[in-house]
């Protein structure tokens, strides 16, 4: 791996990013599920909502949601496994994880384990899941290379990897917009409702540092996975990359 | 996206147990259009099928036809028949693929709607396409009202399958 990798525009060492995110995510986990709400005007609802009709995810399967922040995919996930499925929610960050946990006893849903680790080491049998996801995360992931082939690994054949994420766009005036959002109002948006410009600005910045589409689906077919297909959302805005082990 | 209704159907039949995937275990097969820039992929795996557009993999099976007769086949046309016509190639096991059709033609859907938007106004075409198939989905589905939030979350954010969108680029 290089000495120096990006943390939104700045180069950093690499050794320093994990710290660096999860600074972020410290100090945005309270007031997360508003601001996500608030940014995306509700269609983070709508990719999530199509990310889990596009699973197949079925009665008694396995499910790893990587990332997982306040638990959206985990809830959803784990309507669809039954009683006789597993789903568990996992992220890096102790306060996210948290307020995950939360969301779930608020919401009434039971039956979903938790675990707190990094998507590069992940502490599972070989061939042990249906379906991995990760949304919205992989972009704050030091060495997404090693990430993604923890995630074959950890899939059994025919299982599935879904990745949603913020993604690029080739519509120039949508660009336009969606650039002036994230640059200015976004971070102000973020200023003014969690007290917190600089973490929003990562974002957004963060972001337009991650691979695009095809880059995206040739690091996840790189990693082993026989099959990969993304569908663009909202114009490219948001990608979602499904990856099938063979 | 185009393929989203019809990966949906196959799928809610497996898992109401009305198809039986034993024979295509493990089995990828193509279909190659020769006249439409189409690529119908069915990977069967893990006791289910994934429909998609694009692979650059060598598959068990790979079948090359022209739409028309694609359409035939799966309305029910014989294909020993078709076969005999020389009005299809198939390299692999023409048995898998009886299969595969057989299992096609339990799956109440009109492929020949899911594939049309090659030929017309994508966007215009793409909005009748997803109410249609969110009609297909509520019908034949065990949680109606969900597959009517899929739906209606589908048409606001419109997907399109990487194809099509590197298709644009260029
Ligand atoms: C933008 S949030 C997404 C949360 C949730 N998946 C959603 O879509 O609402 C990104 C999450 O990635 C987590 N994260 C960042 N780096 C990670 C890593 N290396 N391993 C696992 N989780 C990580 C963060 O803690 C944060 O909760």
């Amino acid at each position: 791996m290089n000495n120096t990798t990006h943390f939104g525009f700045k180069d950093v060492a690499t050794k320093d990013k994990q710290h660096l995110v999860k600074g972020v995510f410290d100090s945005v986990a309270s007031k997360y599920d508003l601001m996500n709400d608030v940014l995306s005007l509700g269609a983070h609802r709508l990719w999530k909502r199509y990310t889990i009709a596009s699973s197949n995810v079925k009665t008694g399967d396995k499910v790893l949601d990587i990332a997982g922040g306040t638990g959206d995919l985990a809830i959803a996930f784990r309507q669809k496994v039954g009683k006789s499925g597993q789903v568990i929610l996992s992220d890096i960050n102790a306060a996210m994880l948290n307020e995950g946990r939360k969301n779930l006893i608020n919401k009434g849903v039971f039956g979903v384990d938790f675990v707190q680790l990094n998507a590069q080491y992940l502490p599972f049998a070989d061939n042990s899941f249906d379906c991995v996801s990760i949304a919205f995360g992989l972009r704050n992931v030091t060495d997404k290379d090693q990430a993604l082939s923890e995630m074959h690994r950890i899939l059994k054949p025919g299982g599935c990897l879904l990745i949603l994420e913020f993604s690029t766009t080739d519509s120039k005036l949508l660009k336009k917009c969606y650039d002036f959002y994230s640059f200015n109002i976004m971070p102000t948006l973020g200023e003014l409702i969690a007290d917190d410009k600089a973490s929003y600005q990562y974002l957004a910045e963060s972001i337009r540092k991650h691979p695009d589409q095809e880059t995206l689906k040739d690091r996840v077919l790189e990693a082993g996975f026989g099959f990969c297909e993304y569908h663009n959302l909202s114009g490219g805005i948001v990608a979602l990359h499904k990856g099938i082990k063979v | 996206m185009q393929y989203f209704a019809l990966e949906q159907a196959l799928n809610y039949l497996i898992q109401t147990g009305n198809l039986d995937l034993k024979p295509l275990d493990n089995k990828t097969i193509r279909f190659a259009l020769q006249d439409l820039p189409i690529e119908l992929n069915f990977i069967s795996a893990n006791g289910r099928i994934f429909v998609i557009s694009d692979t650059e993999r060598q598959n068990d099976v790979d079948i090359r036809l022209s739409a028309g007769v694609f359409f035939a086949l799966f309305k029910g046309e014989d294909l020993t028949e078709l076969l005999k016509q020389d009005k299809l190639i198939i390299h692999g096991d023409v048995k898998t693929v009886q299969c595969l059709v057989d299992l096609l033609h339990s799956v109440d859907i009109d492929l020949e709607e899911v594939l049309s938007h090659y030929t017309g106004d994508i966007i215009a075409h793409k909005a009748g396409k997803i109410a249609k198939d969110v009609k297909h989905l509520v019908q034949h589905s065990n949680n109606p009202l969900d597959a009517l939030k899929d739906g209606l979350s589908q048409l606001l954010i419109m997907p399109t399958v990487s194809k099509l969108y590197k298709n644009n680029r260029h």
